[in-house]
Order: structure tokens, then sequence, then C-alpha cells
């Protein structure tokens, strides 16, 4: 026998070039035992690791090679030396090395982690974390060291002061780690050097009484990963596979051997391989004895959690059902005494209480925030505050969110305004539990085929050109078909994959696919811990100050039972935030999202219509497409829409049926009779996650967890084989209670396809809780709420050019950027021609400004009007010259050109924005009607346009000297000529990515006219099936999973938005059309049904309307 | 007045000028190493089928009559050289200005020459000729003539005092394209003027001039004066290059190489007495040889197609200037390179340069003079071969015995020369012997094994200093396996070297070069064979690709 006890997986990061599990399958096709996973500097892999071995049913020991400085020759390290911070000599970063320790015990396993936190906490930025001897000292218990192969110490010392300074350098070890825990490792790669160190590894073994250990030092699998793995060190010391020489392997022998193949290759030493199986019954540590403990919340004396969660949850249940019927208070009573019981039972109130208390320090802060995911259905939640949608209300499923049988943390996910608050929230979680107590989940950066593709050019050694085509070729549309496979977007890139070389790239991207890169930052997944974290998984340094990143992703936190709580920033929540202030402001109103009206007509005659851009999840082109049917008309109905637009409710088949017996063209049925009261509410089509998991406990006698366990089975591609017993369940239970035939066909055809997808009533509700105030204040205060959305962007569906055209055509006044006016966010000003206030455009609007300059303009401003331009730029030193450049351009400084000196009149200036500059008076006569409202005394004169700025811009920066530089200058007039109407337009997409003059489309109308193009807005009012033309800026190009490869692609113009569909054929013949192009013209047939209107595409032609860089957010 | 030539699309003219059938074809000029090669330049016809430059190669299939050529320097200096030969037949006075761009001087050819217009068409119709399509300009000035040849195609007249008027409706780019050479200065100025508006030279020409100094400073101010065709500069006029050529018509043809050597030596002489006159050296010898018995087309009688000269060309270390050396370095090299066929004429050329200026140190070893040291080299190349002289230089491989070879060009006397190291092995020998005093009671049983074995290790030093002889080239072998060891091999080609295997180790297993087509990968075994003197050791070597077995080389 033989057990593997030296191997690295892809998350050594480009040190391994196999993930776990392919370790774990080949480790268990060789009839292995057992198998340590040694990652560098961490155990990131491990949970994966740990898990695949569980199910293969092989001894998972957790271990990690940690860097060290080399240690201090001869020098007995004091107790007095203890705890402070090394730091490693340069003979020391040269000589060092990774020693390899095996987590014994539980204890071992803990020191390990302290260990890695330690050395990774109090590296420098941009230094290598490293481990000194002291630290092994302190934490050296439960570990078994090896002595490692050609990067372990044994090796380091060998080449430094040869056999000598090795076996000083096993002396220490032994003495650091106990004789006992010292095992001198053999590696045999068939080099001649590693069989010299081999030689001195046995004498030295021989001498110190130390056990011998063979390993094979595995860096991949199987052999033909060998490649990835050059590739990869190539990557890694910034060369290319022709230029790394002896960096690379010298053969691909460091894969897994078979126990055979091992034995024997160490057929004299047979010891050492005997032992690594003495070894492996000497490690008792696995990862299910982590030892994790959720913190506990601190109540006062006389109470215990659950007594005190019972006191809060009561007081939170009169406020919420004070004023309800007695019907559902009865319910709602009922309820929470089951779910405390159950809270009680599963010992979770201390999770309870400390969600509850974040909440209440959001509260506190007047932080919105709000529970989403299946917390919502719990009425406890409810009560506590968590959630705000009424669970009892909405006859919603408490065992989706906790059941006995599931054995699982529940999970609690929180809505945050995304940005500083959210930042205020996770602080006080790490202010509360202590640094060593929270941290953030991680982020694994895995290989997709983008990167994959460029880092495996820069291997290859491609030009930076060659490696931009590949980057833009490379589909990363959610879709793809055949024509999306790599092989044809290289061809694409112009890559001949004939070529051996290039065919060879195409491999190794291939074989890169899904292998983690680095380690990011999850946005918002926290964990915390009772006592230490850092004994339980090591902890990193996070970028962003003050944080640290424990070294597991989400996934593997959940499934190694490590709670979390998401803390999730979500833009439209700040932009909420962000309205209600400006209401406060400008139209003097208190808002209460919690008491707004719930029925109120023009919401829903808004969505009833579509004209939701801006909107928090019923605003993409989809949805728009989906609401007119719908016709929601009150809240539920907005809570289906949120829901019914995923890929569930569509691979499933279930939207049409639905929305069909929505508008009584198809009767209501139900699979089963017993299944009414299920789908009563969804008229008999199945739509929520809850409905499914009702179903299973109906027809086949499931309990709420065994429910939940076939959800969960169904939901994780990993989990094919659980599937099939749970399906094998349902379909017995189902017998039993005589469901049989086409029915039970049926039902399970049903549950299955949409489970992967499907989206929790739960979820939905807290969903359209935020829809329906997002849409109420679209409605009602439209410009706050576009001030709001145009502060926290980026966010939602559109670009902020859809957003403020939109807006625009809903009657809102969009200033343009002025540094006279413009605060660095967008703001309101109130309007001398409407009742509505206008907005104006921030600075923060303008590419290229720093913030730190442009809050320095603002706040110089707010002391003394600029008087030129020469001013400004005395005043405010921080405008570096391309910044001035870039306002001048954009006409931001217009209005300090129109100064009192050029212009005496005080009267002319009042009221001054924008309007008043000869550029507006020139955006092409006719279309801006609002000019009339300017002084006529002021038509007919010169003003200040935005090359008389840049000119004045020009000569402000250049500094002229002591003698001169006190000496006023007045803007004067330049000898340049006004930009053209094309010109501005060039100017603001390039300078703030959208314009408040006129759409591009509008200068040409009356071209587009003569080419037989309709404007989106004359489309309603044409025949279904009329062959037509549309054109516009294309604003987004969708190419969904669900979507059978039709590309949707909207197209804007100065009426409004006219939606495409793009059949496959169509869009492979002009794929680099429809993907480059800016504005595109559309020919096909109108579909105009239910007021749902788009066109079905047969040709397609660029347009050439304008210079200007539109973008499209496309989803890839 | 001066002209100016301008080589539109020169990269792509270049190769058509050798090729004129090309001319009525696409063509585009590729740069870079298969299979990245991508379009550098095109021709009009190119370019107006719609191939961008930055095309890769497998894009351009979709073109089928499209023409594609690698980028060839050496064309582009053979048409760049053409081009100032025609300019220097007109005008005595040539500015070398930019690779296909050239200015002359017109001044006083008038009563010669004929009228500007007509020496214009002239230059145009000469340039033709030469295979080369020109835009040619005449202006008062060779900056105004510069930017009207880069501007307007065909042949151009500026009568003088109208530069600005002709000038103001070229783009900007021009200007900036012509007076900048590096590209990010140039984008800068482009971005400045875009944003102006100053899309013409006419707009940039009418800007104020003050406030254009307050603004862009005296650059500014210079490119407003290119933009009005005022600068009046003179022209950086090119020296004729000194050509020492000596060519010699034979009456017969010569056959043998020793009467050509007396002939080539006379010409070195002579070469070596013009080159010293004017205090130059030799830095590069061509001889050429028109060979005799060719018909006009470069066939003989039987038919086959034989080239009607033959060049060979010496390139030099270091300028020299010893008639007898170049002598013999010529002889050595035609006598591995002979004509093979009668000679009819001797051209030898020689390029010259500044000779060699060096004093050797007093305390400094005599180091070879270069004109032995090259001689001699030349002698080795002779012998083993050409390419297999010079200074080895092992490459950073895991592929064993894997060199370069460079040119032997030893350190110049004076350098630094590195302080011998220790040898590690020494270190590490050193080091077994001054261990620390002992810890561990089993320090003392190291030390002993330690002494033990670097007694052993002493005398395996002296074996350890085994060399490897190889066997070049490889002596290919027949091996017998048994489990995957070899038991017995022999040598076809080398009967002392066959017999059993008495023993092994290994093996040892390299492999690279996996990404490229001459990816290897061998495994490695140490052997030993019984002979009549002892037990020889060899290594014995399989190519894992080929499955062929050699032995590469003797342990001493």
């Amino acid at each position: 026998m033989y057990v593997e006890l030296h191997s690295r997986s892809a998350f050594s990061f480009l040190e391994g070039a196999s993930l776990p599990e392919e370790l774990i399958a080949v480790c268990s096709n060789l009839g292995m035992t057992g198998m340590a996973l040694l990652d560098r500097d961490g155990v990131y892999g491990s949970p994966r690791f740990h898990l695949a071995a569980k199910k293969a049913e092989i001894k998972a020991h957790i271990g990690a090679e940690v860097t060290c400085a080399s240690f201090s020759p001869g020098a007995e390290p004091s107790p007095a030396c203890m705890g402070q911070r090394p730091v490693a000599t340069e003979e020391q970063c040269h000589g060092r090395f990774r020693l390899p320790l095996l987590a014994a015990s539980r204890a071992g396993y803990q020191n390990l982690c302290r260990l890695i936190t330690k050395m990774k906490l109090r590296a420098g930025r941009k230094e290598g974390a490293f481990a000194s001897d002291l630290d092994f000292i302190e934490h050296g218990d439960g570990l078994i060291c090896l002595t490692g192969g050609e990067e372990g110490p044994l090796a380091a010392a060998l080449k430094r002061g040869g056999p000598q300074a090795a076996f000083e350098a096993v002396k220490r070890l032994a003495k650091m780690f106990g004789r006992s825990n010292v095992y001198v490792e053999l590696q045999r790669h068939f080099h001649r050097e590693e069989e010299y160190r081999n030689r001195v590894a046995i004498e030295i073994a021989e001498a110190l009484q130390l056990p011998l250990l063979a390993t094979n030092g595995v860096n991949y699998a199987t052999p033909r990963e060998r490649e990835l793995a050059d590739a990869f060190t190539a990557l890694q010391h910034h060369r290319t596979l022709a230029t790394a020489g002896r960096l690379l392997s010298r053969n691909g022998e460091r894969y897994l051997k078979s126990p055979a193949d091992m034995r024997m290759v160490f057929a004299d030493f047979p010891q050492a391989i005997a032992n690594t199986v003495e070894l492996s019954s000497r490690l008792e540590f696995t990862l299910n004895d982590l030892g994790y403990e959720f913190p506990r919340y601190p109540v006062p004396e006389g109470e215990s959690m659950i007594s005190f969660l019972r006191e809060r949850t009561r007081e939170g249940m009169q406020s919420r059902y004070g004023r309800a019927d007695a019907e559902l208070k009865k319910r709602a009573r009922r309820q929470i005494e089951r779910e405390l019981s159950l809270i009680e039972h599963l010992k979770l109130a201390g999770y309870f209480l400390i969600v509850w208390d974040l909440v209440r320090f959001c509260r506190e802060e007047k932080i919105l925030a709000q529970g989403r995911g299946s917390a919502a259905n719990s009425a406890v939640c409810y009560a506590l505050g968590i959630t705000a949608v009424d669970p009892i209300g909405m006859e919603l499923l408490f065992e989706r969110f906790l059941s006995e049988e599931r054995g699982e943390w529940p999970d609690i996910d929180l809505d945050l305004p995304s940005g500083d608050e959210r930042e205020r929230v996770i602080q006080y979680v790490y202010q509360r539990y202590g640094q060593r107590g929270a941290a953030m989940t991680a982020n694994v950066i895995t290989y997709r085929n983008r990167m994959a593709a460029r880092e495996m050019g820069k291997a290859l050694g491609f030009d930076a050109e060659t490696l931009k085509r590949i980057s833009a070729a490379v589909a990363t549309w959610e879709f793809k078909d055949e024509n999306d496979a790599l092989d044809r977007r290289l061809r694409d890139a112009g890559l001949d994959l004939k070529h051996p070389r290039i065919r060879k790239y195409f491999e190794l991207c291939l074989a890169a696919q899904d292998l983690p890169r680095h380690l990011g930052q999850h946005s918002g997944g926290m964990v915390i811990c009772e006592g230490r974290l850092d004994s339980v998984v090591p902890l990193e340094p996070a970028s962003m100050p003050g944080r640290v990143v424990v070294q597991w992703d989400k996934e593997d936190c959940a499934d190694m039972g490590i709670i979390k709580v998401d803390l999730l920033g979500l833009g439209m929540m700040a932009a909420l935030k962000d309205s209600l202030q400006l209401i406060r402001d400008h139209y003097h109103e208190e808002v209460d999202l919690a008491h707004l009206p719930a029925d109120d007509p023009v919401v829903y005659s808004t969505l009833q219509k579509a004209d939701t851009v801006g909107m928090f999840q019923v605003e993409s082109r989809a949805q728009m497409a989906c609401l007119p049917r719908l016709k929601p008309e009150r809240f539920y109905d907005i809570v289906v829409q949120v829901a019914i637009i995923r890929p569930g409710p569509i691979v499933g088949n279930m939207v049409n049926p639905f929305l069909k017996r929505r508008q009584g063209k198809e009767a209501v049925t139900y699979p089963h009779p017993s299944l009414e009261t299920v789908l009563g509410r969804t008229l008999g089509v199945p739509l929520f996650q809850e409905q499914l998991l009702r179903m299973a406990m109906i027809t086949a006698n499931f309990t709420g967890g065994e429910a939940e366990e076939l959800r969960r089975a169904m939901g994780f591609k990993r989990s094919e084989a659980r599937m099939k017993v749970i399906e094998e369940k349902l379909r017995a239970g189902m017998t039993r209670n005589e469901i049989l035939g086409e029915t039970q066909e049926q039902i399970i055809q049903s549950i299955t396809s949409f489970a992967l997808y499907g989206f929790p009533e739960s979820h939905a509700a807290s969903f359209a809780l935020i829809a329906y105030a997002s849409a109420y204040l679209k409605c009602h205060y439209l410009a706050a709420f576009t001030a709001a959305l145009l502060n926290n962007q980026p966010m939602g569906f559109y670009h902020p050019s859809t957003i403020v055209k939109d807006a625009q055509r809903h009657g809102l006044k969009v200033l343009a950027m002025d540094v006279t006016r413009s605060d660095w966010k967008c703001t309101l000003e109130p309007s001398t021609i409407s009742h509505q206030p206008s907005v104006r455009l921030g600075l923060k609007y303008a590419r290229g400004l720093r913030e730190p300059s442009g809050q320095a303009l603002v706040r110089e401003r707010s002391l003394a009007p600029f008087a030129s331009v020469q001013d400004l730029t005395r005043r405010v030193p921080e405008l570096r010259k391309d910044e001035l450049t870039t306002l001048a351009e954009i006409g931001a400084l217009n209005e300090i050109g129109n100064s009192p000196r050029r212009y005496p009149s005080a009267a002319l200036r009042a009221g001054s924005d924008t309007e008043k500059s000869i550029e507006r008076n020139s955006y092409s006569a006719g279309l801006n009607q609002k000019n009339s409202s300017v002084p006529l005394c002021l038509r007919g004169e010169k003003l200040f346009h935005r090359r008389d700025a840049l000119w004045q811009v020009e000569r402000a920066v250049r500094w002229s000297g002591p003698l001169l530089d006190e000496l006023p200058e007045i803007d004067g007039e330049s000898p340049l000529a006004a930009m053209t109407d094309e010109e501005r337009l060039v100017a603001d997409f390039r300078a703030t990515g959208l314009t408040v003059g006129p759409h591009p489309m509008q200068y040409r109308r009356e071209e587009m006219k003569r080419m037989g193009i309709y404007r989106a807005c004359d489309l309603a009012n044409l025949p279904n099936g009329q062959r037509l033309r549309i054109g516009g800026c294309v604003i987004a190009r969708q190419r969904p999973g669900t979507a059978k490869g039709m590309m949707f692609i909207s197209l804007e113009d100065e009426t409004g938005i006219a939606n495409a569909i793009v059949a496959p054929d169509l869009l492979q013949k002009n794929r680099v059309l429809l993907i480059s192009e800016r504005f595109l013209m559309i020919e096909g047939i109108l579909q105009n049904q239910d007021d749902v209107i788009h066109i079905r595409a047969e040709k397609v032609s660029p347009l050439r309307i304008t210079q200007a860089e539109t973008a499209s957010h496309d989803f890839h | 007045m001066f002209a100016c030539i301008f080589i539109p699309d020169f990269c792509a003219q270049a190769i058509i000028r050798l090729e004129p059938k090309l001319r009525l074809c696409p063509v585009a000029v590729l740069i870079g190493r298969a299979p990245l090669e991508k379009v550098f330049a095109l021709n009009e016809r190119a370019r107006q089928s719609g191939i961008d430059v930055g095309a890769t190669k497998s894009q351009l299939e979709a073109w089928e009559n499209l023409v594609l050529r690698t980028r060839s320097e050496s064309q582009e200096t053979s048409a760049h050289a053409a081009l100032l030969d025609c300019a220097q037949s007109f005008s005595p006075e040539v500015e070398d200005t930019s690779c296909g761009t050239v200015i002359l001087n017109l001044a006083g050819l008038e009563p010669m020459l004929g009228p500007l217009q007509k020496i214009a068409r002239d230059l145009s119709q000469r340039i033709l000729e030469m295979g080369l399509e020109a835009n040619i300009a005449v202006a008062a000035n060779p900056d105004a003539a510069l930017l009207a040849a880069r501007g307007f195609p065909g042949v151009t007249l500026i009568p003088e005092g109208r530069e600005a008027e002709r000038l103001g409706d070229l783009p900007v780019d021009v200007l900036l394209e012509s007076f900048f050479c590096e590209g990010e200065q140039a984008a800068h100025w482009i971005e400045t003027f875009d944003r102006w508006g100053i899309r013409k030279l006419r707009s940039l020409a009418a800007l104020p001039e003050v406030p254009v100094s307050e603004r862009l400073g005296q650059p500014g101010v210079r490119l407003q004066e290119l933009a009005r065709g005022e600068i009046s500069r003179d022209l950086r006029v090119l020296e004729p290059q000194s050509i020492f050529v000596e060519s010699v018509d034979l009456e017969y043809p010569i056959v043998l190489l020793e009467p050509l050597a007396f002939l080539i030596n006379r010409m070195l002489e002579q070469l070596c007495a013009r080159l010293s006159a004017r205090a130059l050296a030799a830095q590069e010898l061509q001889l050429t040889l028109d060979l005799a018995g060719m018909s006009s087309d470069g066939c003989e009688s039987s038919g086959r197609a034989l080239p009607r000269t033959f060049m060979r060309r010496l390139r030099l270390p270091s300028p020299m200037l010893d008639a007898k050396v170049f002598l013999k370095l010529l002889q050595l090299d035609l006598q591995a390179h002979p004509p093979g066929a009668p000679i009819g004429k001797v051209h030898l050329l020689a390029e010259p340069a500044r000779p060699r200026a060096l004093q050797s140190g007093l305390f400094q070893p005599v180091f070879p003079e270069p004109e032995k040291l090259e001689l001699t080299l030349a002698r080795i190349a002779g012998i083993v071969g050409e390419g297999r002289a010079g200074s080895v230089e092992l490459l950073d491989t895991h592929r064993a015995d894997a060199f370069t070879l460079r040119h032997f060009a030893p350190a110049e006397p004076g350098s630094t020369q590195s302080v011998k190291q220790p040898t590690n092995r020494q270190k590490n020998k050193d080091m077994y012997m001054s261990g620390n005093g002992s810890v561990f009671e089993c320090d003392e049983k190291f030390h002993e094994k330690r002494e033990e074995n670097v007694k052993e290790i002493t005398q395996d030093e002296k074996g350890a200093v085994i060399a490897l002889r190889l066997f070049r080239p490889r002596l290919d072998a027949i091996v017998t396996l048994c489990e995957a060891k070899p038991v017995r091999m022999r040598c076809p080609v080398r009967e002392d070297i066959a017999g059993e295997i008495v023993w092994t180790a290994g093996p040892w297993r390299s492999s690279g070069d996996w990404s490229e087509q001459e990816g290897w990968s061998r495994e490695e075994w140490d052997i030993a064979i019984s002979a009549d003197s002892g037990l020889v050791l060899y290594r014995l070597v399989q190519d894992k690709l080929s499955g062929t077995w050699f032995v590469e080389g003797t342990y001493d």
C-alpha cells in the first residue's frame, strides 16, 4: 500500500495544474486509501478535496507547504523573541524554502491556520509572506513536518551549505517539531541531482534516526497536465515557454502514481513506502473535525439566548401584526411558536440574534436594510425586522428556509445600499466580533474562455496585439452555440488551428478552463465565529484596508458548515435612499418606503405599459416584453413578474401557459386535484421553488426537509447521482398516493425542469417590494429618482445615457454639467418653466476627473465664483490639464466665460444655465423649443463656447512666470470656430458617455424618413405582420442561455426604444456587424400582439449617424 | 527651388520593384514569425479591396487574388539606394530625408535640364523606370516640397509665394506625420488640433501667432510656419559614399583558383592602397564573379539554369587593412565554396570603416591579433565546416547538449576578468570538514559517517571529476531490455562497445519544448560493461519519440 502525502492542487495558484476533485478521482482510480493536499501557504482547496474524498471514501489529509525564510543558523530562539515581527535578511530571502506540514490533529490544524494567518497578515503589501522558526515553535504542536522536495528545507540547506548544512537543517526541524514528527522525504523524478539529494537525505535519516517517507511531490493528476503546469510556471515568472528555460520542469513525472509504480520506484527503500501508510494512520485530523462554533450572542443576566429571542420576536410581532385581523394574528402566533421551537431545538437562537443585531444597527444608523432570499419565508425574521415580507399573509413555505432534516445553517442575506453604508455595516461586524473573529469570504477567480485565451497566449509568447484580438473575439455571451466554441472564435481572431503551435495553444486554453487563477474577495459574504476564526481557516489581508478574507469561498464555507451572513450591496437600495433625501430637500416631502400606498394606479398603469426603464428588476427587455401581457394589478402580480422571467420558468415552458391563463385564453387546470391549493395562486402553473417543495410534500409525502433536499440535489450540478436517488423516492411516494402514469410524469417533469433555476417566492416578494418602491418613486418623483439612479451607477440594465434620454422623454429637464453649478454628484435645481425640478449633471460624469479635484472645485466655488478660466486654474491647483480640457470640451466651463466682465448686465445672467450658451442656441434650430426662453438680446451676441474654453485652458495651464502670474486676464474670444452638432455629440459621449442635448437620431430624422425608417413611437400604431424598417442606437444586446441562440437587440431613437429579435442564422451571417456597430437599421416583420412590440429581423445594415462613441450594455 | 520625391507605400513598392508583374495585383506585406504573421504594409489596390494593416495571415484567406510577401528590409534598402542614385543623377545636392523620401536642390539646374515642370516629370519618369511610383513636388523650400509630396499625388509644382495657399488644403495629419517621428508626440498634437477643430493646414496657419505661442510654445509656432510653407532651410546634403570597388574583365575565362588568387591579390593591393590613402580600413569585402559560359538568359546549352554571378561576402570582426590576410581569407572561402564555373569578370568591393585604434596595456596578456585570429578561425571553419567553429554558448534549457555557436570574439584586453570562485564541490568539502560541535548524540555518528563518506568522496571526487566524453556523432546502439532495464547492448559501428550490462543507474528522464514542433523526450542510463581493461562506463540514451537507442558518451 502507498498513500500520497505530498501533492499540490491548482489552488497553489500557478503551481499546480489539477483541481482537488481531479486528484481525488485519480487517487480513487489508483486504489489509494488516502491522500494529503499541501497547497502553497494555504488550505484553499481543502474543502473541495475533503468533500470529494468523502464521496470517494478516501481519507483526505490536510496540510500546507509553508514558505519560510531560512532559519537563523545556530540561534536558539528565546521566549523573549516570541511575537516579534521577524524581518528576513537579504540572505534569508534568497534562502527561502517551502516547509511541508501535515495536520495530525485538530490542534495541529488550528496551529497551521493560525501560523498561515499570522504570516499572511504581517506581510507588507506586495511583500511575500513567510514564516520564521519562531512561528513554528509557537504553532508547531500537532503538526508533522516533511523535509520536502526540491523546494524543501533539506534541498535548500544542501544547496546552500552542503550535506552538513542539510544535516543541521533537519536536526533543527527535529528539535522544533519533535523527532517523532519529522519525516525525511524521498522523491524520485528521475533526476541525477535529486538522487544525490536522496542519498544525503538517507544518511541524515540514518544519523538522526528519522523515518524515511516516499512521496511523489505531485503537481498534477495525470501526465498530460504537465504541459499546463509548464505554462503556469512560465506565467508565474512572467516569461514565455520559449524563454522560461530551466524554470520549467525537467520532465513530466509529477503526476499521481499508483502504489505499484511507487513501490517499484522505491524498491530499494520499501520502508519509505510502508511509512506512508503508517503516517497516514497517525494523521487523525480531517475537515469533519473542524471545530467551528457560531458566536454566542451576549444576553442580559438571567436570560438565555432563546428567551431573549422570544422576547424580541414577541415585541416584533406586536408591531407587525398588532393591527392585523384575528385570524392572521392567530396564524402568525402559531407559526412563530413553531419556528421558535425549531430554532430552539436546532440551537440557532444565537444566529437569529446576531442577524437581528445587525438589522438593529442599520435601523439605528438609518441605513436601509432588507433581508432577502429564503429568510423571507420566516415569520420570526419578519417579526424581528430582518425581512419586510409577511410570510403568513403570503402563505410562504417556512421549510424552504429552515428544516430539521437539512442539518445546515439557514441562509440570511441582507440587502444594503451599496457604497459607504454597506462598508459601515461590515466594519461594525469586525468591530463587534474582532479582527480575528470575522472575515469576508473569498471569491475564487477561475479561468474562463477569455482569461484562458489571454494567459495561454502570453505563455506561448503571442504579441500584445494578437492577444487583444483574441480577447475581443472570444465570446462571452450567456448563450453559446457551436459557432461560439473556442476553436471557432480563435479562427475568427485570425489564428490557424491547423498549425501545431496554435493547436497546442487551443489545448492549453481548454485545459485551463475552470482552474483557479487567484483569490478575490466576495462582494458581501461574511463569516463569523465563536473564538478565533483563524483557528478554523487561515485569514488573509484583503486589498481594501481594514478587511480580512478567509481562504475559502462562499460555497466552501457553506459546505464546511460555517455560517455566513451575506451583506449585499444593492445599487437600487442606495438609489432609493438617495431619492428619499432628494425628495426631502427639494420636494419638501417625507416618503416612508414602509408605508407607500399599496395600490397606486399610476404605478400599475406604468407597469402595464412596460414603461419601466430604471425600475428595479422589471426594466429588462424580457420583463418589458412580459409586462403588457401580465398586466400587473396588485402587489402579488409584481412578485410573479419578478419571478417569471427566470431560466427556470422559461426552460420549463411555464411562462406562456401562465400568461395565457392570466389573459383568459387558456383554462386553468392542475396536474392533480390535490395540487389546487398549492398552484391556485399561479393558475395551476408552478412558478416558485416553494411550490415545487409543496408539490413534493403533497404528492409524495415528503417532509419539509426532504423536499428541501430535493431542491438542493437538483440545484447543484455535482449532485446528479443524488438527484436520481431522490427522483426515485419521489416516484415511489407518488405511486403510494396513486398518482401514476402521465400525471406522475407531468409532475416529475415540472419539478425537475425548473428546480435548477427556479426562483423562491420569498425572494421574489422581497425584490417585488423594492421594485414597487422604485416604480413609485419614478412615477411620482422622477427628478429625484433619476438623479439618484445617475449617482449610483453602474447598476441596472441600461447605461446612464439611456436613463437620461428616458427621463427627458418623460418631461424631465436634464441640465449639462457646469462648473459654476454642478456638484460632484447629480443634483436637483428648481426649474423656472416646470413644477418639477431639473437634474443637473454632476462633475462625477466627467471622465477622468478625479473626485478630490472635483470636490476641491466645489469647495473653492462656494467661497467665491470663478471670474475666468485662469481664475479657476489658479484657485483649484488640483485640476490637471487633462481634467480642465475635459471640462472645457463638454461645455462645463462655458458659464465662466460668460462672466460679468464680459456681460455686465446682471439681468442677462439671472437664472443662467447652459440654455444660454450659444451651443444650446445652435443645437439644430427647431430642435430645442426652449430656446425661446433665452433673452433675445443674447441671441445675436457671440457667447463663450466650448472651443473658447479650450483655447483659454491651453493658455491658463501654461505657467507664464512670476512676472505675469498675478496679471488678471479676461477670457477673451478665441479664433476657433464653435463646435458643430456632430463635434459636440462626439465630445459629450467621449467625455461623459451621454448627451443632454438631442438624441443623435434626431439630427438625422429627415434622412431617416427618406430611408423609410420608422420611429420607435410609431410602431404601436402599425399592424401586426407589417414589413418595416427601424433604426437607432444600439443600447443593449442580449443572447440569453434560454433563448435558443436568438439575439435580442434594443435600438433607441429620440422617441423611445424599439426591440428586435435576430435569429441564429442571421446572427451568424452578420455577426461582426451586429456585435460591433453602434447604429443599426433593421428590416423585418413587425410583431405587435398584446401590446408587446418587436421586429423579427430579416436584414440588418449599419447606419452612419455619428462618430460619437455611444455604448451598448451587452450582457455576456 | 527644391524637389521632393516621396514613394507612397514604400515597403510594398520596394517588393513590387523587383516583381513588376505584381503592379496590377493587390499586395500585402507581412511581418512576424509564423504562425502569427500580420499585414505591415499594403499597396493601393490591396487597400481598395478592404484589407487593413494588422490583419493576420489567416484572415487574408478571404481575398483570393491577394499576393502576400514578407517584408524585406534589404529590398527596401536597395530601393532607397536606387532612389538616392536617381536623385543624385539629377542634382549634386540631395538630402536623404527618410526611407522612401528624398529632397533635392534644383537651383541652377533649369538651364541644363529645362523648366522645373519638366525636371519634375523627368524625375517621375526616371523613378517609374526604376519600378517605383513616386509623388514629386517642387517648391521654394524643402519642407513645403516635402509636405506637398506627401499630401498630393503625382507631380505638383508650387509657385514661390503661394505655398500657404496650396498647402492649406492638406490635412494637419500630413504635417505631423512628416515632422514627428515619434507616434506619441504626433498623437498629442493631433489630439490638441482635433479638439480645436483644426483639421486643415489652412486653419492652423490662420491662427494668430502670439496666442499660439502662448499656448503651444515655439513648437506650435514652428508648425504654423511649416503649415504656411514659410520655413526655409538648407538641405542636409548627403555626402556621396566613398565606393571602393575594383573590377577586372578577363580576356579568357579563369577556371582554376590559383590564377584567380593572383588576380585578386592585385586588386586587393589596389584597394588597400586606396583605403590607406584615406586613412580607412575595410570592414567587409564583397567578391562578385561573373561566370562565363552562360547564355544571356543564364542557361547553358544543356538548358540547366545557373546563376550568372557568384558572390561571396566576408564580414570582418574589426576593420583591417592587410592585403595578405584578405587574400588568404578569400582563398579559404573560395576553397570551401568554389564558384563552379569559369569566371569572366571579377568585382571586388571593400566597405570602408575607420581603422581600429587600440593600445594594449603593459601588464595585460598578449592578445591575438585580430587579423591572425580571423585567419585561424577561417582555417578551422574550412576544415570543420561553416557554422561549426566559434564560441559555444549554453542555452537555458534542460535539453542535453543544447548550445549555440557564436562567432568567436574574445573579451577585449583590459576587460574585467572574473575571479575564480571556489567550486561548490570544494565549498561542500570544506563544509563537511568543518562541522560544528555536536548537540545531538547522533552528531558524532553523522560526522563519523560523513568522515568516511568524505574519504569516499575525496576518492569519488577524483572520480567525480570524471568527465563525460561525448561521441560525436553519437553511436547508434542495439539494446536488449529486461523488465524495462537495459541488460545487453552493442554498437554496430564500434564493435568494442558491446556486451552484458553489469551495472545500471537510471533512468534519468527529461523532455521539453512540447509547444514547439521540435519537442524532445529522452531517457538516459548510466551503464557499465565489462571490457578487457575492466569496467567501462557509458551513457546510454533512448530517444523516447523515435524509440532509438544510442550511446552518447563514455565516462573517464
